[in-house]
């Protein structure tokens, strides 16, 4: 029974438990979980006693279906690799802004400009250093487990290495927009400015959330098989 | 048969009954435990994230389809779905033949009269 007094449907109780043990880019666990609720629900209706009580029709498909513990592991390291993979796919497509800004910051150079500016210049190639490495870890990343992970097992710690290169690549931004931001407005030079205040938000919005989520479901304990499939 | 003895076949065993045609979730379950004649146990749940799996690794595409009140993702096999289950009929014939004639071994050639 819920909170206010009527009476919980088992089904979404099921769901609801599931729900909350899982975690996981939103749209891949909204898309297992509703595949799980079909196939319980599907399970339920197959029940050949179910007309005669449905909270034992439903305790007799939870055993057949398995419960939410036994669901749990299989579907943790599912939303696991997905996250790992949806913190590689930010890391890639974001990245290479930091290459673009040292380039900027490299053209925009000038050696009256002053120690900032030359500091900020500085600062954008190590970024973009940071970021080529960060690219070719999320493109590996994404390779080991998508078409290659038929042939490779997936390794045990990928997605914490993904989670960690996620959480480098967005500090990387972080530091290169606050520096170029400030050389831009020394130097009066709009344009860098413009591109640090993007960088800003994609790295606070993409990157460092997907790589916090990426964090968390890397730590989390799943019982199992030591690989992720 | 219990549902450990099945999951290191789960995969070749999801891709055979997919093999006919496109089918959801729960048909799919019900498929291997109707070829199997009810000795395969699996726990219908866990099929779903390997469904998931076997997509994000090219071997299925899925799609939501209507029915009803109700929407089902089904699965089917893709090209390279289509190969791997090739290449596990031939890796489970290799096996089971290797097998069988350690359990039940012939003549051994040489030591007839």
């Amino acid at each position: 029974m819920s909170a206010d007094g009527r009476e919980t449907d088992p089904v979404d109780a099921y769901v609801a438990e599931l729900t909350a043990a899982l975690h996981g880019p939103p749209r891949a666990k909204a898309r297992l979980v509703e595949e799980i609720r079909g196939g319980l629900a599907d399970t339920v209706e197959a029940r050949p006693d179910r007309g005669l009580s449905l909270d034992h029709a439903v305790r007799e498909a939870v055993r057949e279906f398995g419960t939410v513990a036994e669901l749990v592991p299989g579907c943790q390291r599912e939303l696991t690799v997905a996250q790992a993979r949806h913190t590689a796919k930010a890391v890639a497509l974001t990245a290479p802004f930091l290459i673009a800004c040292r380039y900027l910051a490299g053209t925009s150079g000038d050696d009256s400009a002053g120690l900032v500016p030359r500091t900020a210049q500085l600062l954008a190639v190590h970024a973009a250093g940071v970021a080529i490495v960060a690219t070719l870890l999320a493109a590996a990343a994404l390779a080991a487990t998508g078409t290659l992970a038929r042939r490779l097992p997936t390794v045990h710690r990928l997605p914490l290495v993904v989670a960690w290169t996620g959480t480098t690549a967005g500090i990387a931004m972080a530091v290169t927009s606050l520096a170029l931001a400030t050389a831009a407005a020394l130097a009066t030079n709009w344009p860098l400015l413009a591109c640090a205040g993007v960088l800003a938000a994609v790295s606070h919005a993409a990157v460092a959330g997907a790589a916090r989520a990426c964090r968390r479901c890397a730590r989390l304990p799943v019982p199992g098989t030591p690989g992720l499939g | 048969m219990k549902a450990d003895a099945v999951r290191g076949h789960l995969d070749g065993l999801l891709l055979a009954v997919l093999e006919p045609g496109p089918l959801h979730g729960y048909a799919i379950i019900a498929a291997v435990q109707q070829r199997s004649g009810g000795v395969l146990e699996l726990r219908t749940g866990t099929i779903y994230p390997a469904l998931n799996r076997l997509e994000r690794t090219g071997l299925l595409s899925s799609s939501w389809q209507s029915s009803g009140e109700r929407r089902r993702r089904c699965y089917e096999l893709t090209d390279a779905g289509r190969r791997t289950l090739a290449g596990e009929r031939t890796a489970w014939r290799e096996f089971t033949a290797a097998i069988g004639s350690v359990l039940n071994p012939g003549p051994a050639p040489g030591l007839t009269a």
